[in-house]
């Protein structure tokens, strides 16, 4: 196992895959405010937020996959974050923050294995702690504590089931192609 | 201030061994020319000096490398947008004299020296990436010199730099060699221009450095390679597939290419030729709609901006200069396995696809991890699995990089088996013309902003 | 305003906002953005921009807050509502005032910041149309190949990923070349200081948010 700190490459690498993701992400934009609009007729607007919110977290176990190191996931997920903002997203300042949230959620997943385990255990884990981090957040910034219960359940399940397919499964599958393709360090 | 010495090298990338066993001296001082087809190590013998290899990547076997103590490395790259930090040329010298810890009263003077050196001073605030590669080029020298170096390395500085440019900067090297007694090294695949420099010119082949004998080297480089071409002129009877209707491209500010009416024929092979960095990648890019122009193109009469991407590209193909570009999957069998999958051309089948693997030398390798190819393997493959789509139009911009000539053989027989299933129109942008005659039926040539179809049996 | 003092501020206020739900004081930080905004000589097409961005979010929270919710409060929809303009007027003045350099050699100098995470980033931020031209072309190889790649498609982020291997790589070889060293003390061209100014903005604005956060509702 590499215990080492990031370089330079390192850190252009994180912030061209923040690049990344905040050039496919605005393009796809159109999926987040597509299912508003049909989600807020029936009362789960706030819901579009839960279900594509694994999109916007697949940067950081992505980045942690490919880096193995300490801090790399943390800092996939905040860079990506932090350059939607300069690239305008609707999000704003809050970015910064929900970046830093979502970067907490991402790498814990790799501290709870402690930096030595990268497999699907170290995904579902990384998806279950950003889920729970990132719904503690929106209680705050998106006035979840209004909702009743029973919507927020359902709204929690969603969000697990959206992070799961995203940065757990989806990523799972470009760490699979990057690990056959030897740019993965073993 | 002593020579730089290479002692027994060897040199390896993954498991391929690219530099063999080298026993050198560069003289300091002096100006050395590295030839040899790229892919040869040219590069990584520059890399290796300037102390950037083995640390990012490769692994030295046996032997040293050795460079006078305390001596500043200053090297220039190939890809000039790729070797700068910050957005203007400015913003960039200030960057790297804070680095080099030059005190902040003395930087100043030091950003307008380089400036005035370079001949940049009028792009000095400008967007870096909106220069040209020419200027690009001039400022990635100002920067470098702005570290007063003492060994001085160039990578196939010229790739994307039009005459006017690489005339300016061939002349600041042989001044900074003569003022400053700087050593130079540099690689080039095209040696016009070099004569004035009397550089020591050294081979590089299979991985073995040679130096050139006085006599050889002034014959190499008095010769600039003409070959022979035998073209005709298309005739107004024949049919056209592609059309230019008032067409023409700008890069940032400059124009690439003045409004013009051309008409690319049906069926038939043309080459495009012209100087380094005219544009003509640039017109590949904008038949292939990867960037904005003005006026019309049409396919078979169609505006290809009203066709779907899908329908359009079914049509017609990019053989990218890049060979990483074309790639999909993860091992040959798989790209191979897809190419079968999606091919338009009859001609391949499993067996044809068997012997043009062996054809190409590439028997044997579906296990293999594209990227981790050679750089000729790569073009190889990625020509076969291009020919297997088999579009009504294949555009390939410098194909034949890294290919010896025995390569371009099979890889120009292959391309004519390839057609005797399926016709098609091919557009081929190549700097070397070794073994085109015959093969082209037209030839185009780019210039000042022109393109213009030459005739006849001439020297090109 | 000294850039890292503006980012913690923004940053402050962002935070303080998502845990108090007072409406007043969205409001008043809303139109004092806006008119930092048009101080700057904003164009009415970024502020149409600014207007839509956030407006599907907002309005589904609003709705859902003021029609589904067990409160159905009129004020918490609202105030919810305003934040999202919060958050985005904040992040538009912050990124429309601020120069991405001036940025870098301010949390290099005031902050300590290693220089190899403000020159890294910067560095990558350069590329961006670079990188919006290579997906293009990746989405155009897939097609040229009879490949349709979509924005879920795995190849489309590992060969993305390649191009950002490859180019972090040759950047870093770059900067080095250039003279970085990573940890390897550097001068400066251009000092960022902390004025007085600076803090005595810095503290007004914070005070007078909090004054209003207090007093209004």
């Amino acid at each position: 196992m590499t215990k080492r700190s990031l370089h330079l490459r390192d850190i252009i690498l994180l912030a061209l895959i923040g690049i990344i993701f905040g050039v496919i992400y605005f393009a796809a934009g159109f999926v987040y405010n597509g299912l508003t609009i049909l989600l807020t007729p029936i009362g789960y607007g706030p819901m579009a937020n839960d279900l594509t919110m694994g999109i916007w977290c697949m940067a950081g176990p992505l980045a942690g996959f490919l880096l193995k190191t300490p801090g790399a996931a943390f800092l996939g997920e905040f860079l990506g974050a932090a350059i939607e903002m300069f690239l305008g997203d609707q999000w704003g300042a809050a970015n910064l923050i929900s970046g830093a949230v979502q970067g907490i959620g991402a790498e814990l997943g790799f501290t709870f294995t402690l930096y030595r385990m990268y497999n699907w255990l170290t995904l579902l884990i990384s998806s279950l702690t950003l889920t729970f981090i990132t719904f503690g957040w929106d209680w705050f910034r998106n006035g979840y504590n209004h909702f009743s219960g029973q919507m927020l359940t359902i709204m929690l399940i969603a969000r697990f089931v959206s992070m799961f397919v995203f940065s757990g499964i989806l990523v799972k599958l470009i760490a699979n192609l990057l690990q056959r393709a030897h740019l993965i360090k073993q | 201030m002593t020579n730089i010495n290479f002692k027994n090298l060897s040199f390896n990338f993954d498991d391929q061994s690219i530099l063999k066993n080298i026993n050198t001296e560069f003289k300091e001082g002096k100006i050395h020319l590295l030839t040899g087809i790229s892919g040869s190590g040219k590069s990584t013998i520059l890399k290796l000096i300037a102390g950037l290899l083995p640390k990012y990547g490769g692994k030295i076997v046996t032997g040293t490398v050795d460079i006078p103590t305390g001596a500043q490395v200053g090297i220039v790259f190939q890809d000039p947008l790729m070797q700068f930090a910050l957005d203007t040329p400015r913003h960039e010298l200030e960057f790297t004299l804070e680095n080099c810890q030059v005190p902040t009263q003395q930087i100043p003077a030091r950003i307008n020296r380089a400036l005035n050196f370079g001949n940049v001073q009028p792009l000095a605030n400008r967007l870096i990436s909106t220069l040209s590669g020419g200027q690009q080029q001039r400022v990635a020298l100002a920067v470098t010199m702005a570290m007063q170096p003492d060994i001085l390395l160039l990578d196939e500085p010229f790739a994307n730099v039009d005459e006017e440019n690489r005339q300016f900067i061939l002349k600041q090297l042989r001044q900074i060699n003569n003022d400053y007694h700087t050593t130079i090294i540099m690689t080039d695949h095209d040696l016009h221009g070099y004569q004035q420099l009397q550089p020591l010119v050294w081979h590089l082949t299979n991985g073995c450095l040679s130096q050139l004998s006085v006599k050889d080297s002034a014959h190499l480089l008095q010769k600039g390679i003409n070959q022979k071409l035998t073209t005709s002129l298309p005739t107004s009877d024949l049919p056209a597939i592609i059309n230019f209707d008032h067409l023409s491209i700008k890069r940032g500010n400059q124009n690439l290419l003045l409004p013009t009416d051309l008409a690319f024929i049906k069926n038939k092979t043309t080459l495009v030729t012209g100087p380094n960095g005219i544009g003509k990648s640039t017109l590949f890019k904008a038949i292939a709609r990867l960037l904005k122009y003005k006026g019309t193109i049409t396919y078979e009469r169609a505006n290809i901006q009203k066709l779907s991407p899908g329908k359009y590209y079914r049509h017609l193909g990019l053989v990218f200069q890049h060979a990483n570009d074309q790639f999909l999957n993860v091992t040959v069998g798989e790209e191979l396995a897809l190419a079968l999958k999606t091919s338009q051309n009859p001609y391949f089948n499993h067996q044809q696809v068997q012997s043009a693997l062996k054809l190409l030398g590439l028997t044997g390798r579906e296990e293999q991890i594209v990227y981790s190819l050679s750089g000729g393997q790569k073009k190889k493959l990625q020509i076969l699995l291009m020919l297997m789509r088999g579009q009504d139009i294949l555009l390939l911009d410098e194909p034949f990089t890294g290919l010896d000539p025995g390569s371009l053989k099979n890889v120009l027989q292959l391309i004519k088996d390839a057609q005797t299933k399926k016709p098609q129109t091919l557009l081929i942008i190549s700097h070397q013309l070794n073994g085109l005659d015959g093969f082209i039926d037209f030839h185009l040539k780019m210039n000042q902003q022109h393109l213009k179809y030459v005739g006849g049996s001439y020297e090109s | 305003m000294n850039p890292s003092l503006k980012l913690f501020l923004v940053i402050f206020l962002s935070l303080e906002l998502t845990f108090i739900t007072k409406l007043w004081v969205n409001l008043i930080v809303i139109i004092i953005c806006l008119i930092i905004l048009m101080h700057y000589r904003f164009h009415w097409r970024q502020f149409c921009w600014l207007v839509f961005v956030p407006l599907f979010p907002a309005l589904a929270i609003f709705i859902t807050i003021v029609l589904f919710s067990p409160g159905h409060s009129l004020f918490d929809g609202t105030v919810l509502f305003s934040r999202l303009y919060v958050y985005v007027c904040l992040g538009t003045v912050f990124t429309f005032t601020t120069n991405t350099l001036t940025l870098a050699r301010s949390l290099e100098q005031n902050c300590h910041l290693p220089s190899k995470y403000a020159y890294g980033v910067l560095a990558a931020l350069n590329l961006i149309p670079k990188m919006k031209q290579a997906v293009t072309t990746i989405y155009t190889a897939g097609h040229m190949r009879g490949v349709n790649l979509h924005w879920w498609s795995p190849t489309l982020y590992f060969k993305a990923i390649l191009v950002a291997i490859q180019w972090s790589d040759q950047l870093a070889q770059a900067m080095e070349s250039h003279g970085f060293v990573e940890g390897q003390a550097r001068t400066i061209t251009v000092k960022i200081p902390i004025t007085t100014r600076d803090w005595v903005y810095f503290s007004s604005i914070l005070i007078l948010i909090q004054i209003i956060v207090i007093a209004l509702p």
